[in-house]
């Protein structure tokens, strides 16, 4: 038994997993914009939104 | 990004001296400009999102101060679900809206935290290069009003969804080739992979199940990676031959498949060699490069939405029950609306009540504001100037004459001629010697040895397929519009780099281009009998008298003087305005007027003259001339340009006196003014027929046409949206030098792209002679068919490298213009 038979189509699955996965990233829109989620990490350390949604939609209707 | 002392925290514009606006941060207080200003910076502040000034590029939108009225526009549309966007499987509704302001990531990044914290908001996306924010969002719990005033409290400008099918086909065509270029490079490095095994097989020994179940896996995973990525190079292969004009796909398609078939053929007989290697290969590498050109082109934004965004949104109708406000694209013939002064007319229509002045330089290039009396025609898309007046609309959207405008434009577009580029009349050549020797060389075989004669036609299908070939444009397009995008220039289409390279004619539309496109107080002569008041008391009841128009002229007024130091507002009663004539105001107990001179002064002087006089009760007071004064670089800019023996030709749609004076003063002596569309359309057309390669640049939505049917265009900034969509170049800052810059860039990248060809074209012929041969063996074409590739890119590379240093040295006063 050549350990080449068992090898490739395990390859073979985790290639499968691999386009999928492509696939699925792509469809759901994770390359459409490649700026600007690179910018959140060093943005993102602001002091914190006030906490809930419920909060900044008051906030909202204050400043029409 | 810092602001300068006295300019606005938020947008950067200078504070005015009365205004004491301030937004608190870190105990600072930060001047800003205007109550809208204030409220988005205090917004952004407030909700944790201060970062962003920390990190934008780029100065924000000036806010406006008043959504208010906007905003209820807004809320009328939110019972329209067609307004709603796309209907998502879980009643969601995926919205395109067009944002005006998006100007770096830092934008795109405030949108979306924002956004994404509003109740009924799912998720946000924002395409900082087209400005389109496509929001995920529930009906159920949020308004369409909602989603627009949370765009406009952060000042940014969303516009009513429009034409948002096409950037939806947009997006499916990018998301499909990436992941045809995902599935073939994924395919590739697997297969790729199993090659080495078998090249290693017939170095070193293989047993012979072993080899054939290598070759048995790389044809499972050949056979995906050809039917759903090599799909597009048959397809294009069909259409091109069924329109009887073979291109690169025709070669390509052909070696894909023999090479696929051969393969197959051999691996099931046992008889040779297999390719599968280079199938995926070639696809993979072809993808990219189509991918890279698809890229660029969507760059481009489309005409339609640059078209749709020229005509004002919104629209007053007049109801017997009263007025409301309607998206403009509702309006129907028959229909009253009122248009305030400042605005833009929605549709097509006639005068009822009222007269006005309206700016027309849109349609015909005329800086001038013409009069227009009750029962006159009136034009979608220009500019009300002077009183609110009632339309009773004739046409309105597609019907309108700005519509039909952009068809002419379209038609244009499609009628640009090909362009002798090299590549052009390459194509088909390479494809006919590929295919002869091709041919030849299974024929040759025949009468030495038959049973070789397949696999060595093969080989030179597989050697000489145009990888390298293909890539050679692409790459260098990509690699110069990323370095003309350093430097300020957007390049919207490949291939006018290539016809800019070999300009001889520059075409110059007077207003707007070398001019800033507003007039300017140049000189005030003072009545020599009446010596009581200075030029610059002058300027200031000029411009109080002046004070509530919207009219060019006056801005022009009103700018000299704020210019001033002793700046004073000056009060003014029973202001009234004369359309097309003048303003009449009281000033203590004095009755001034301002305008022409007929309106001014009675009778005298011609009505020829185009200088403005100011008058009292007692006579004329001064003589002002205004001038549409000279960009700063723009003689500078000719300089250069005539030393590089370019002809230089000015076509302008304006008055005689104006273009003659502009270019006496630039020295160029070929000038034709008051020039229609379709007059400077047949001077270019024949310009081009007489032989000569022609650059234009324009800015105005009348030269769109006449963009198209230039060998290549440009537009500078400021230029109408429409003009950007039709030209291949766009220069984002006001330095005219921006076009020396681009014609040296287009010659560097002209020598990059033959050198590229040069090299693609030598290699396929030198390989050729080996594979007809035989001495070829298929992992060699492999190994050189990358390489070959890659050197191709590495040379288009070099472009975007030698940019940087050269900036450093001679783009200063290019930089601090566009800071000052």
């Amino acid at each position: 038994m050549n350990m080449l038979y068992v090898l490739i189509p395990l390859a073979l699955m985790l290639l499968g997993v691999a386009v999928w996965a492509l696939v699925w990233a792509i469809r759901s829109g994770q390359f459409d914009d490649l700026e600007s989620h690179g910018w959140s990490v060093v943005l993102d350390d602001d002091q914190k939104p006030p906490p809930g949604p419920g909060e900044t939609a008051e906030e909202e209707e204050e400043k029409p | 990004m810092g602001t300068t002392e006295g300019a606005c925290f938020h947008c950067g514009e200078p504070v005015p001296e009365d205004t004491s606006l301030f937004v608190l941060r870190d105990g600072q207080k930060r001047p800003v400009c205007c109550a809208g200003c204030q409220a988005v910076a205090e917004l952004i502040f407030s909700s944790g999102l201060g970062r962003y000034y920390q990190f934008r590029q780029d100065l924000g939108r000036k806010a406006e101060q008043d959504i208010q009225q906007e905003l209820e526009a807004w809320q009328g549309c939110d019972d329209r679900e067609s307004l709603w966007g796309a209907e998502l499987a879980d009643g969601r509704r995926d919205l395109l809206l067009q944002t005006e302001g998006i100007r770096c990531a830092a934008c795109a990044w405030l949108i979306r935290s924002h956004l994404e914290n509003t109740g009924g908001v799912h998720s946000v996306q924002v395409d900082t290069a087209t400005g389109y924010t496509r929001i995920i969002w529930s009906p159920a719990l949020s308004k369409l009003s909602k989603l627009a005033s949370s765009l406009m409290e952060l000042g940014y400008k969303p516009h009513l969804p429009l034409a948002s099918a096409e950037e939806q086909g947009r997006q499916t065509e990018r998301r499909d080739s990436m992941k045809r270029l995902g599935v073939a490079g994924l395919g590739m490095m697997q297969v790729m992979m199993y090659a080495v095994g078998l090249y290693a097989g017939d170095a070193f020994g293989i047993e012979a199940a072993e080899r054939s179940f290598l070759e048995w896996v790389s044809l499972m995973v050949t056979l995906p990676v050809l039917i759903y990525s090599g799909r597009i190079f048959f397809q294009g292969a069909w259409r091109s031959l069924r329109a009887g004009r073979p291109g690169m796909d025709v070669p390509v398609a052909l070696a894909i498949s023999l090479a696929f078939i051969a393969s197959c053929y051999n691996f099931f007989t046992g008889s040779g060699e297999v390719w599968f290697d280079s199938v995926v290969m070639f696809i993979f590498f072809l993808s990219l490069g189509r991918h890279i050109e698809m890229m660029l082109r969507h760059r481009n934004l489309q005409a339609g939405t640059a078209l749709a965004r020229l005509l004002p949104e919104w629209a007053e109708r007049i109801t017997p029950e009263g007025r409301e406000t309607v998206p403009a694209g509702d309006l129907e013939a028959g229909d009253r609306v009122l248009v305030r002064v400042g605005e833009g007319f929605p549709a097509d229509g006639a005068l009822v009540l009222g007269a006005t002045e309206v700016d027309e330089s849109l349609l015909t290039g005329e800086s001038r504001a013409v009069g227009r009396r009750e029962g006159d025609k009136v034009i979608a898309g220009t500019i009300n100037l002077s009183q609110p007046v009632e339309v009773e609309v004739t046409a309105s959207g597609e019907e309108t004459t700005i519509s039909a405008l952009g068809r002419l434009l379209l038609l244009a577009q499609s009628r640009r001629p090909e362009g002798d580029a090299i590549p052009q009349w390459l194509v088909p050549v390479f494809i006919m010697v590929v295919l002869t020797v091709a041919g030849l060389t299974w024929t040759g075989w025949q009468f030495i040895d038959p049973g070789k004669g397949f696999s060595a036609m093969l080989s030179v299908l597989v050697a000489s397929c145009p990888c390298a070939l293909s890539l050679a444009l692409p790459v260098v397009y990509a690699a110069a519009s990323h370095r003309l995008l350093n430097e300020g220039i957007l390049l919207t289409r490949g291939q006018g780099l290539e016809a800019l390279s070999r300009i001889d004619t520059v075409v110059f539309d007077k207003t707007g281009t070398l001019t800033q496109g507003a007039p300017e107080l140049v000189s005030i002569e003072i009545n020599p009998d009446r010596k009581e008041l200075e030029a610059n008391a002058i300027v200031q009841i000029a411009a109080a008298l002046e004070s509530s128009s919207a009219h060019p002229i006056a801005r022009a007024f009103r700018q000299a003087a704020e210019k001033n130091a002793a700046h004073r507002q000056i009060r003014v009663d029973d202001i009234r305005v004369h359309p097309a004539a003048g303003v009449e105001g009281r000033i203590d107990s004095r009755i001034w007027k301002i305008g022409k001179a007929d309106f001014v002064f009675i009778a005298g002087r011609s009505g020829q003259d185009d200088s403005i006089w100011l008058a009292d009760d007692s006579g004329w007071v001064a003589r002002m001339t205004l001038q549409d004064s000279l960009r700063q670089d723009a003689q500078a800019t000719v300089g250069h340009l005539r030393g590089q023996h370019l002809q230089m030709i000015i076509l302008s749609g304006d008055s005689q006196d104006a273009v003659g004076q502009l270019a006496d003063r630039l020295q160029i002596s070929d000038r034709h003014a008051r020039q229609s569309p379709q007059m400077k359309l047949e001077k270019l057309e024949a310009m081009r027929a007489a032989g000569r390669t022609v650059l234009m640049v324009g800015d105005g939505v009348n030269d769109a046409p006449v963009l198209a049917a230039a060998d290549v265009s440009m537009t500078v900034k400021g230029g109408a949206e429409l003009a950007n969509s039709a030209a291949d170049l766009i220069l984002t800052s006001e330095s005219l030098s921006l076009i020396e810059r681009a014609i040296e860039t287009a010659r560097r990248t002209q020598q990059l792209v033959r050198q590229n060809l040069t090299w693609a074209v030598a290699y396929n012929a030198s390989v050729m002679p080996l594979a007809v041969l035989g001495m070829l063996k298929p992992w060699m074409a492999a190994l050189g068919m990358s390489l070959s590739s890659l050197l191709v890119v590495a040379n288009a590379s070099r472009l975007v490298r030698g940019s940087t240093t050269e900036r450093v040295s001679e783009s200063q006063p290019a930089l601090e213009a566009e800071t000052s």
